[in-house]
């Protein structure tokens, strides 16, 4: 497999980990809006969608954060 | 409106008549005898066996058990998909077509009045021509209970409209209150200062089943008085 | 590159199960599959007949699959929690430990994960959790945080993974394409170091917090209904300590199997599983003060409900079980792992499989006996696992070893980049690290 598409195969897995991540997100955030309108527990609730969503995004963070140091982190192209 | 059952254990004889009332009403499923004696024998009205006293003035009796239709259930505080809920009028209702048979209520009933279907539900040769055609039968792996027999309270509320009058005190009676031929358990509207249960709720030989767990059933018995 | 894996390497020995996998590889491979594909079907035929298959009834209305949700969940938390505090904590002898630990944590989170569908009686309307889930339910609490961790150790176990893809990448291990694809560019430069270590720094901190909710939301499905044995507000912590309790021994198990197999003697030291045991046998300890406190405050307080199950568990049905359990996780281990002659490898091997069937036995004693004695006067029910019931546990540790064995297959199980980093510099910034601990030289008079 050449460079190009394992680079766009790495370009799209993080894509998709960020589409995998805002879907839990608006899971979540949907799941609130029933809980707050069946009037069940929406403190709970509140709580804990406080504390999943950024978990969530801090992964996707950080996961984006290596991949971005790592490609700039590279040495210049040495052999062609 | 706050529907609720009183049981008189002084005039129940615990022949079990509701308890086969309440299954023939509803289609609960009839489970093989092998199966029932692995315990899942499906009753949504069972007959509790209490023991009073010790062995030389030991006293055995049958009470009635449907579910106690609690104002603060802990069923329904537990499922996670909103199979289970308490209705404006107080009942417990289930949803089945929501159920994804998790059984986490059944686990958090202290009274353990919850049956599942853990095979697909069967009737003998014959009965299984003949159920309720207004009770829908359940499919396999949900969860199941006494409902205060909800549709005859459907189809009493829509009598009462197409007579154009409210909803009177016998008009919406359980199969089991129906069946009771002691008059025993008796039905009706616990917020309803003409309903005979708001009385008999007040009585001082009221009791509730596990009363300090604070689940507030809305299932009173009246104990027997020597 | 295409003669690049002649070159002899350092540490060949933890490149070899990877370049040379061997035949014996794929005849457990087979038989794994044999045991799995098996499984599979009884587990169609739960799903084809209902529920009705397994051993569980009115009121025992949770068995196995629950039992092994939480121990499977429980063991996960051996890699990720304990190679995040070692890592924090900067002990060096960590360095070929971690990585093993990790992946524990991510295959066995898959498949306790799965546990609690595999006993839904409607498996097919997962999606209702979705669309009209309730957060009120402890079961949803458990959906995200099981979600959270297994994201997250996964993300754990790849970063530091990154180095080591690379360097199999550079000896031209086949296939290719997936070490290219997966190394991210590494060519460890100076700056991409940088990276990797602010990265895992942040993960580590943010992976402890996420593993002790985990386990104790896992509890919260007991304590959070009024069930006389269940609702209790230790079960959190004893939950928690319960799982790495459980997790060290499985460490403990594989560490011990990957030494023989692999012949890892040369990293594996007699001073790792001495110091591994040492934590398992202060866990043994708090393992039993929990319970202890448990049952004491239970019987103490005397209420009928909750003596009914304490009994049930002390002189009832369950006492094999119960004095078994104490046996395993308390008694057996502090014996052999008290004394510095007996801890041994086999004598720690012992142990660890000791402990791994009592905690086992104590999620069993946790869950069947408040079910099995309702507080209304009920018939009580007995549980006996059916086959169907017997046979997923297999297949689930079945699928635990294959996952394992792909991953060794495919991947160095120490971390080789984490070794060579430990041979050139641990010994300089122990020295250093040593030296800041020290008083300083003399009492500084300069200021006066």
């Amino acid at each position: 497999m050449n460079k190009k598409t394992i680079e766009a195969l790495q370009v799209l897995s993080i894509s998709l980990i960020w589409v995998l991540f805002t879907g839990i997100a608006v899971w979540i955030v949907s799941l609130l809006r029933e809980s707050l309108r069946l009037h069940d527990a929406p403190d709970a609730s509140v709580g804990i969608s406080i504390i999943a969503i950024p978990v969530f995004f801090t992964l996707a963070s950080i996961l984006t954060y290596v991949f971005i140091g790592l490609r700039k982190g590279r040495k210049e192209e040495s052999e062609p | 409106m706050k529907w609720g059952m009183v049981i008189d254990l002084q005039k129940c004889t615990g022949c079990g008549e509701c308890a086969a009332a309440c299954k023939l009403e509803n289609n609960v499923a009839i489970v093989e005898p092998r199966e029932s004696e692995m315990g899942r024998t499906m009753l949504w009205m069972d007959m509790l066996t209490i023991y009073e006293g010790e062995y030389p003035r030991l006293r055995v009796r049958q009470i009635p058990r449907p579910c106690m239709h609690c104002d603060h259930p802990p069923c329904t505080k537990v499922c996670p998909v909103r199979a289970t809920y308490m209705n404006e009028e107080g009942i417990v209702a289930q949803i089945y077509p929501q159920c994804i048979g998790c059984r986490y209520c059944m686990a958090a009933c202290p009274y353990t009045v919850k049956s599942f279907n853990w095979y697909k539900p069967s009737f003998p040769p014959g009965m299984d021509r003949a159920t309720n055609p207004d009770v829908s039968v359940r499919p396999v792996g949900v969860v199941e209970k006494c409902t205060f027999c909800i549709h005859r309270l459907q189809m009493a509320k829509e009598q009462a409209k197409f007579e154009a009058r409210d909803l009177r005190e016998g008009d919406f009676q359980p199969a089991c209150a129906d069946s009771c031929p002691t008059g025993a358990i008796v039905f009706g509207d616990l917020e309803n200062r003409d309903h005979q249960v708001n009385h008999l709720a007040h009585s001082p030989r009221a009791e509730k089943l596990l009363e300090d767990l604070g689940t507030e059933p809305k299932v009173i018995y009246l104990k027997e008085v020597d | 590159m295409e003669h690049a894996s002649a070159r002899p390497h350092p540490d060949a020995a933890l490149l070899n199960p990877i370049e040379n996998p061997g035949r014996t590889y794929y005849y457990i491979v087979v038989g794994l599959l044999v045991i799995i594909l098996y499984t599979g079907f009884v587990y169609f035929r739960q799903l084809w007949y209902g529920l009705g298959v397994t051993g569980m009834a009115q009121p025992v209305t949770w068995g196995f699959y629950i039992i092994n949700f939480v121990f499977f969940i429980g063991i996960s938390h051996a890699g990720t929690l304990i190679s995040a505090i070692l890592r924090l904590s900067k002990a060096e002898w960590r360095r070929p430990i971690t990585r093993m630990a990790e992946v524990i944590t991510a295959i066995v989170l898959a498949i306790g994960g799965l546990h609690p569908i595999i006993d839904l009686g409607r498996p097919d309307r997962i999606s209702h959790l979705f669309f009209n889930g309730r957060l009120q339910s402890p079961l949803l609490w458990d959906v995200a945080s099981i979600t959270a961790y297994f994201t997250a150790s996964t993300i754990y176990l790849y970063i530091p993974l990154i180095p080591d893809i690379a360097i199999l990448r550079d000896r031209g291990v086949k296939p290719r394409w997936l070490y290219e694809f997966l190394s991210w560019g590494w060519q460890g430069t100076e700056r991409q170091h940088k990276v990797l270590d602010r990265a895992m720094n942040i993960l580590m901190v943010m992976v402890i917090p996420i593993a002790v909710s985990v386990h104790t939301i896992i509890s919260y499905i007991f304590a959070m209904t009024v069930q006389p044995g269940w609702h209790s507000t230790i079960f959190g912590p004893y939950f928690v300590v319960g799982a790495i309790f459980s997790g060290i021994a499985a460490i403990l198990v594989l560490m011990i199997v990957f030494r023989k197999v692999f012949h890892l003697e040369g990293y594996l030291k007699h001073i790792h599983f001495n110091y591994l045991s040492i934590l398992l046998l202060i866990m043994s300890l708090i393992w039993f003060y929990f319970t202890f406190s448990e049952y004491l405050t239970g019987f103490y307080g005397h209420e009928p409900n909750e003596m009914r199950v304490f009994w049930y568990k002390f002189a009832g049905d369950f006492a094999p079980y119960f004095w078994a359990m104490i046996v395993c996780n308390f008694a057996l281990p502090v014996a052999i792992l008290c004394n510095s002659k007996t801890r041994t490898i086999p004598g720690i091997l012992i142990a660890s499989i000791s402990v791994i069937i009592g905690m086992w036995m104590e999620r069993l004693i946790i869950v069947v006996p408040s079910l099995a004695n309702p507080r209304l006067p009920y018939p009580t029910g007995i549980y006996i696992p059916s086959h169907t019931e017997w046979m997923l546990f297999l297949g689930g540790i079945s699928v635990f070893i294959l996952g394992y064995m792909i991953f060794a297959r495919f991947f160095p199980v120490i971390s080789i980049w984490e070794i060579e980093e430990g041979r050139h510099e641990s010994a300089k910034i122990v020295a250093e690290r040593i030296t800041s601990y020290m008083p300083d030289p003399e009492p500084s008079a300069t200021g006066e």
